[in-house]
């Protein structure tokens, strides 16, 4: 039995085995969308799941763009939408 | 030292196999675990043939002379003279490596076509369902529909449908007859027809019954709307059916990420299929010294042909000597290989399936109609002045997604077709991972 | 076309703006380029249309009256290449004493000023690195979008009776009589009066094809281009590096510390010259300086990504002046290059110039200082 990390999202409590990404942890939720787009403001979700297509972008502990789908989420990450 | 970039199947063979003989080698790759994206996995690899991934896993970790560096990005690569310096980007700080020898094993990632919808939470590329499923345990959600083109669907519906998904469709493009075109390879190639009877067993079980000549055509808020195509890809006629799913996982074949090879100078070629690929020799050595390449960076070819390929490099870069047989067997696969292009081509009729309002470049929402702009208004006669108009590609992906569906498109609208010149270009970038500017300054001299 | 009345080589920022400029004074022009639009330097630049970075003297003269032509041209081509207004604040690093030189320098010869010290300084630039305390505020610098602006005013000129072929490389200057009577090319002969040499930093091959000379010279330079971010900077943001890194003549690399934001939300960083020739390879090390000189500026970047860079070939006489005027050896042959770091904001004052000069009307300026004449020293 894999130990469990607690971060949030958007305020939101998350919690997901170690090892599991963030997108996988948010997606698990039951949320599939990670953020907005800057333009648009369309709701975009993880899409390519490898870290190519920069869909799945949010802020960490205030820094901007990075892939959820490739970092794993750590104990109290802040983990926010990006806009 | 051996530097290896990639720890896929190619990665792994040609680490393991320059090992063999006692060099040393650095194996470095983004994700956290050995695998790449064929042989994803949390605890154990699954699927068809999964104990060759395991061998090769065991292997590797347990070879001294492998360093592996793992949740690493590489962003550039600089020649020092006789050297190769690989820079990337670990843990929030940047290293760097230098060897004399290079072998570039970046694998390939999901080739994606636009299509109303493509962009709404939901829908993803079978690579993607697989990550989550195979990497992280996750259900990318309930209800599953499966779509697109090529072999890699079947692995990608059985293995959601084994972890539980209730998936509701899946649909192949194409005609299940294209394989008659190439009796050669099937015969040279007869292992796999055990991979398709290991398939269609699972597909039996789990109630799945494949639907040809039929692709999503729109997906909005759960509902699927499939329809039929010509052999070209263009809907058919106006019927179609919807389906409701929450997830929509569609992929069209794979890409090859030219980035670093293409930072490090080597020279591309187009391949058969219209994919901008690394020209190698026998020994897979690309068009610069002392830098080999292996898997699908050479041309799309599936697991078994990157294993081969990435032995060879790895033998050839310590110095070992490649043996007829194993030529012979990366041949056979060479085979397979150019038959699966010929078997699932990716047919121009996608350029109907989206609307002028229909995203192309998702990064910076550059639309169809925008696009169509830039040539019928402001005069863009080829993709790379359509895309300084546009900002297409210019995001944050850097046109990894759709670089190519825009110069496809460029190409439609002005009745030209897209040059070699294009297709090599567009892979052109000088940063390969995004690297904050604080430690970009930093490291400077 | 059949017959025009001028041909414009080159569909840069400069060749576009000199063929509207032409047809608006009622020529029936042919604009060709080897490429597509804006396929040279004007698709390697920021967008640039600055009066700061310049001395008195007749750039500034130039600079000052094109900054203003380029507001009219947007109202006649219509408001379709994010012109703005921006500003440019130049900070000093160290003695200030150079810097407000210049700026007294410029204002006496109708360039706006402001002094900006510790606290006006960071109300303009909050993000600005605090141990900055001395600056200026040039209210007249503006930026634009050159590439569509290139194709706006190309679109314009063809609406208005000329033409414009594209992937059309010369191949021949047909000259008779020490005159030009027209050019062979790829997709042609095409047979005229006037050519005018607007291929920037190709401008010294075109001119041998015509069998005269012109020492333009590639300068290389670099961007750095971030991933959208938040609003940290609101105007063209440099040190004063930057003026005396434009007028020297150093075969090695210098670096000028220049940064601003984009309507897209990236963040643009300059800027590198180097002679090296046509030599396009990436240079890490640069990017690193320019990353670094950024950062000093704005140390909020440092958490900023970098995404991508690129680099151009500016062109760039000794003397580091436009060439504008006729050639000196071949009559009907006008050049319009060599504009090095400042083609996009020189472009419609050097086509206001250029077209006076055809026409044989008096301009807004003496352009002689422009003259290509200037390089014909009689050789002993």
């Amino acid at each position: 039995m894999s130990e469990m990390v607690s971060f949030t999202f958007n305020g939101t409590d998350v919690k997901c085995e170690q090892g599991q990404s963030i997108a996988a942890a948010v997606i698990n939720t039951g949320t599939l969308a990670l953020r907005t787009t800057r333009f648009g403001e369309e709701p975009r979700s993880i899409f390519c799941g490898i870290g190519i297509c920069f869909d799945c972008v949010v802020v960490i502990d205030g820094v901007a763009n990075q892939r959820s789908c490739l970092i794993a989420a750590k104990p109290g990450m802040k983990v926010e939408s990006s806009s | 030292m051996i530097i290896v970039i990639g720890a896929g199947p190619a990665g792994l063979a040609a680490a393991e196999a320059a090992a063999r003989n006692g060099s040393d080698v650095a194996l470095i790759d983004s994700a956290s675990r050995l695998g790449g994206q064929y042989w994803r996995h949390r605890l154990t690899v699954s699927g068809f043939h999964s104990n060759r991934a395991d061998e090769l896993f065991a292997k590797v970790r347990s070879a001294q002379s492998i360093t592996y560096i793992s949740d690493a990005s590489v962003w550039s690569i600089e020649r020092e003279g006789q050297l190769i310096r690989v820079n990337y980007l670990q843990g929030g700080a940047e290293s760097s490596l230098t060897a004399e020898k290079l072998i570039l094993a970046t694998g390939a990632y999901d080739r994606s076509l636009p299509f109303p919808g493509w962009d709404q939470p939901g829908s993803m590329t079978p690579g993607a369902a697989q990550a989550l499923l195979k990497g992280h345990g996750v259900l990318a959600g309930q209800k599953v529909v499966v779509a697109g083109t090529g072999p890699f669907l079947l692995p990608v519906a059985t293995g959601l449908a084994q972890a539980g998904a209730n998936v509701v469709g899946l649909y192949e493009a194409h005609s299940p007859l294209r394989w008659l075109l190439s009796p050669k390879a099937l015969l040279l190639n007869i292992s796999k027809f055990g991979e398709l009877i290991y398939y269609a067993r699972l597909l039996r079980r789990y109630s799945l019954t494949p639907q040809f000549g039929r692709v999503v055509s729109r997906f909005d808020q759960g509902r699927v709307t499939i329809s039929r195509v010509n052999s070209s890809f263009a809907l058919k006629d106006m019927k179609s059916e919807n389906v409701e799913a929450d997830v929509v996982a569609v992929g069209w074949g794979f890409l090859p990420d030219l980035t670093l090879g293409g930072i490090a100078g080597c020279k591309q070629r187009v391949d058969s299929d219209g994919t901008a690929v690394f020209a190698v020799d026998a020994n897979q050595l690309s068009s610069q010294p002392n830098i080999w390449i292996a898997g699908e960076a050479t041309g799309i070819g599936g697991a078994d042909l990157s294993l081969l390929e990435g032995e060879i490099a790895g033998l050839v870069a310590s110095g070992q000597k490649v043996t007829s047989h194993l030529r012979r067997k990366r041949g056979a696969k060479q085979v397979f290989a150019d038959a699966l292009k010929r078997s699932y081509p990716i047919g121009d009729g996608w350029r109907s399936w989206s609307q002028k309002s229909t995203a192309i470049c998702r990064c910076e929402e550059v639309t169809l109609g925008d696009i169509e702009e830039s040539v019928v208004e402001l005069g863009a006669e080829d993709s790379r002045t359509a895309k300084l108009f546009t900002r297409a590609g210019m995001g944050l992906c850097q046109g990894r997604v759709c670089s190519r569906n825009v110069a496809e498109i460029v190409a439609g609208l002005t009745k030209c077709s897209v040059t070699d010149e294009e297709r090599i270009a567009s892979s052109n970038r000088p940063i390969a991972a995004p690297i904050a500017l604080g430690l970009l300054g930093d490291g400077k001299k | 076309m059949q017959n025009p009345d001028a041909i414009v080589i080159g569909a840069g920022i400069v060749g576009a703006s000199s063929a509207l400029s032409l047809t608006n004074a009622g020529l029936k022009v042919l604009v060709i380029d080897r490429g597509a639009v804006s396929s040279g330097t004007t698709g390697a630049g920021e967008g640039n249309i600055l009066v700061s970075d310049k001395d008195p003297g007749p750039e500034l003269t130039l600079a000052l009256r094109s900054r203003d032509l380029w507001f009219e041209m947007q109202e006649d081509v219509g408001d379709s290449f994010e012109l703005e207004a921006k500003g440019g604040v130049v900070v000093a690093r160290l003695d200030d004493g150079p810097l407000m030189k210049l700026a007294a320098e410029q204002s006496e010869h109708g360039v706006t000023t402001e002094k900006l010290n510790q606290s006006s300084l960071h109300e303009l630039e909050p993000f600005l690195h605090p141990e900055f305390h001395s600056g200026v505020f040039y209210p007249q610098d503006a930026q634009c979008q050159p590439m569509l602006a290139a194709a706006q005013v190309i679109r314009t000129v063809i609406a208005r009776g000329g033409a414009f072929i594209s992937q059309a490389k010369v191949t021949r200057i047909i000259v008779e009589n020490s005159a030009v009577a027209g050019i062979e090319t790829t997709q042609g002969i095409f047979k005229a009066p006037i050519i005018i040499n607007a291929t920037g930093t190709w401008a010294g091959e075109l001119a041998q094809m015509a069998g005269s000379d012109l020492p333009i010279a590639p300068r290389k330079g670099f961007i750095l281009v971030t991933e959208p971010t938040g609003k940290y900077v609101f105007h063209k943001v440099y040190d004063s590096d930057y003026v005396t890194n434009v007028a020297s003549s150093d075969a090695d690399l210098q670096t000028s510390t220049v940064v601003e934001g984009t309507r897209s939300g990236t963040i643009l960083i300059g800027a590198s010259r180097e002679r090296i020739g046509f030599d396009g390879s990436m240079n890490y090390e640069i990017l690193r300086r320019l990353a670094a000189q950024a950062t000093s500026l704005f140390p909020i970047l440092r958490d900023v990504q970098l995404l991508r860079a690129y680099r151009g070939f500016r062109p760039y006489a000794p003397d580091h002046l436009p060439v504008i005027g006729e050639d000196a050896k071949v009559r009907g042959l006008w050049h319009s290059a060599g504009h090095e770091g400042a083609g996009i904001g020189l472009a419609p004052g050097s086509a206001a110039l250029i077209t006076d000069a055809i026409l044989g009307r008096q301009s807004f300026m003496d352009g002689s200082p422009f003259s290509p004449h200037r390089f014909a020293k009689v050789s002993v």
